[in-house]
């Protein structure tokens, strides 16, 4: 079988019954995606197949046989990070991290659609992930700012819509 | 100041977003084995007999180990406190919960250690089971922990967390009405997204490399060199990055069963918790059970409480003699009480041992608390923000265990949610401080407890 990953194409040995996410993390060292409950639930394990979020977990290889997958590590790389990305960075959206690489993956096809900033429909998108820190109201802004097209300072965080404090360093 | 009020960036964000941050999951060693355990399908049960001869003899499969293996069987996470041990760290005659392990296995793959972990021959005499903390203190109850059903080794070997301040006796003669309350907070996973993971690679040095989940790094440290009697410098952890915690990466859970099998293999070993072992056999929050019983006046004093706690460890007791010590300071909560008596026992069942989360022990005090609180408003028919305010710490009061409070904040705090929720308070609460109590709000049950902090 032949899979293209992040755009470079690989030849896989797994059997076609194997998990996506296996094959990924496993045969080709990809470990971007991550292995939270293996069976569909938490969404950790999100890539995106021809432009579509899938659960890894519960995709066996076979089915994605010829087929274009994006992870995290596809987005962008550290020197060159794309708008989502830097929106996450901005907004604190990711605590642990572990929820993180399924969190940008469901945004960016969400936003690939024509996807909006509004709340309600961002949540929908989004709402097959856990994330466990209970960060959802930054990441939901996180998205709404890809989504509008904003443009970020990633040498401070955002003030949240839900943000409280005082604001101002003081000197 | 630099940082605070700043809106500094995370550290880690990048990686994060990059996918590069790398968990213990992500860590790569060519040749590693995958780890499955053998663990107890009973809450309470005999070990009558164990035979590995048919997994250890599979091919692929290259170390199991059980209690046998264990240079120190038993070894607390307070030990260093002087807090005796009680948990084997694998089940020897006697399994106390389910999902306790028993046994585990090393092999080339994930399933191959499943089914070599099938083929271990075992055979249980079943006990009955308690589940419920309250049950579990009543006299009559069936015996299940080694020590009698709750912990004995308090200071000056009390079997409960106690404590006594002022008159209790005063307070109840001299209360217009006695409000009681009942409180029992459930168990709570933590359900971290990351489950419980571990990779120990065997050096050629002779040490081992650890790589932990923990949140709790110099912990596990030391249990891992309890159990297996060796000194630290044999040991390097790298830890850190953890996929979520919340309380539940404080026990150490694998790692000293994956040095174990690495040094019996003398190969790399990971042991990945499915999310089902994560839900069945990781520490929770513990169940509590609170009796509280005020004394009040009728004008909203509150003379005197007397309060039981009964606190949940599970199967052993771990940290919860520690939960339970904080959780009986706070035990009057954000308030004043000059007159207590309260009695707190670490309670064994057969639910899985509990543990910290979110700030241990406390927690579930102040969900009692504050119900409390609003309790004795409605039966006094009283605001509950004014009972709140007049029973508040204030600079000088003392908590239950002696602490003069130089900075409380209770009452802006109420002040505050007041306002935010428009609730028109009388001028004396608007504009009550913190400063020591005077005039009608120093009322004689009071007096003899303020302190002058200068004093302290």
């Amino acid at each position: 079988m032949n899979l293209t990953v992040n755009g470079v194409a690989h030849e896989v040995e797994s059997s076609p019954l194997t998990p996506l996410l296996d094959v990924l993390r496993e045969e080709l060292g990809i470990t971007g995606p991550k292995a939270g409950c293996h069976q569909g639930g938490c969404g950790a394990c999100t890539v995106l197949v021809d432009g579509e979020p899938r659960r890894s977990c519960l995709m066996p290889v076979g089915y994605v046989d010829s087929g274009a997958i994006t992870t995290v590590e596809g987005l962008g790389p550290p020197e060159d990070l794309s708008p989502i990305q830097q929106a996450f960075i901005h907004h604190y959206a990711a605590q642990c991290g572990f929820c993180t690489s399924g969190m940008l993956l469901a945004g960016q096809a969400y936003i690939d659609r024509g996807g909006t900033d509004d709340d309600g429909a961002i949540q929908s998108a989004l709402g097959g992930h856990v994330c466990r820190c209970t960060g959802y109201s930054k990441i939901v802004d996180a998205v709404a700012a890809a989504a509008r097209g904003d443009s970020f300072d990633l040498t401070e965080t955002a003030v949240g819509k839900h943000t409280t404090m005082a604001t101002g360093g003081a000197e | 100041m630099k940082v605070v009020g700043a809106r500094i960036p995370r550290y880690d964000g990048v990686a994060h977003v990059t996918g590069r941050t790398a968990y213990v999951d992500d860590v790569r060693i060519p040749g590693t084995l995958w780890t499955k355990a053998l663990r107890s399908p009973h809450h309470h049960a005999g070990i009558t007999k164990l035979d590995t001869s048919k997994a250890e003899a599979m091919a692929g499969v290259h170390a199991v180990v059980t209690w046998q293996d264990v240079p120190l069987l038993e070894y607390g996470h307070l030990a260093a406190l002087g807090i005796p041990a009680d948990e084997p760290l694998l089940a020897k005659d006697e399994v106390r919960y389910k999902g306790q392990p028993i046994a585990l296995v090393a092999a080339e793959s994930e399933d191959l250690a499943a089914e070599a972990v099938s083929r271990i021959e075992i055979e249980f005499e079943e006990r009955p089971a308690l589940f419920d903390v309250r049950e579990a203190f009543d006299a009559e109850a069936p015996q299940i922990h080694q020590e009698g059903n709750w912990y004995k080794h308090f200071e000056d070997e009390m079997d409960r967390r106690q404590i006594r301040k002022g008159d209790i006796g005063w307070a109840f003669e001299n209360a217009d009405t006695i409000v009681q309350g009942v409180y029992r907070p459930a168990a709570i996973e933590h359900c971290p997204v990351e489950t419980q993971v571990c990779q120990v690679v065997p050096e050629p040095s002779g040490r081992l490399t650890i790589y932990s989940c923990t949140q709790a790094l110099y912990f596990s440290m030391g249990v891992v060199a309890a159990h297996l009697q060796v000194p630290l410098n044999k040991l390097k952890v790298v830890g850190g990055t953890t996929g979520g915690g919340f309380g539940g990466k404080v026990d150490t859970a694998t790692e000293t069963m994956c040095c174990l099998l690495a040094m019996k293999s003398g190969r790399p070993v990971k042991w990945r918790w499915t999310r089902e072992e994560e839900f069945l056999c990781s520490s929770t929050r513990a169940p509590w059970h609170m009796e509280i019983a005020d004394a009040v006046s009728k004008d909203g004093w509150i003379l005197g409480r007397k309060m039981l706690t009964l606190h949940d460890a599970g199967a052993y007791s771990r940290f919860s003699p520690y939960g339970l010590t904080k959780h009986s300071f706070h035990h009057t909560g954000a308030y004043t009480i000059p007159n207590l008596e309260f009695d707190g026992y670490v309670v064994y069942t057969n639910r899985t041992p509990t543990t910290a989360m979110r700030g241990f022990g406390v927690t579930s005090v102040s969900f009692a608390v504050e119900t409390h609180m609003s309790r004795i408003a409605d039966v006094l028919g009283l605001d509950p923000y004014e009972i709140r305010l007049k029973n508040a710490n204030r600079i000088g009061d003392t908590s239950p265990n002696g602490i003069v409070y130089t900075d409380p904040s209770t009452v802006p705090t109420i002040q505050t949610i007041a306002e935010s929720f428009g609730h028109e308070l009388p001028a004396d609460y608007r504009t009550m401080t913190s400063e020591p109590r005077t005039g009608d709000l120093l009322p004689e049950h009071l007096v003899a407890q303020t302190a002058n902090p200068e004093e302290h």
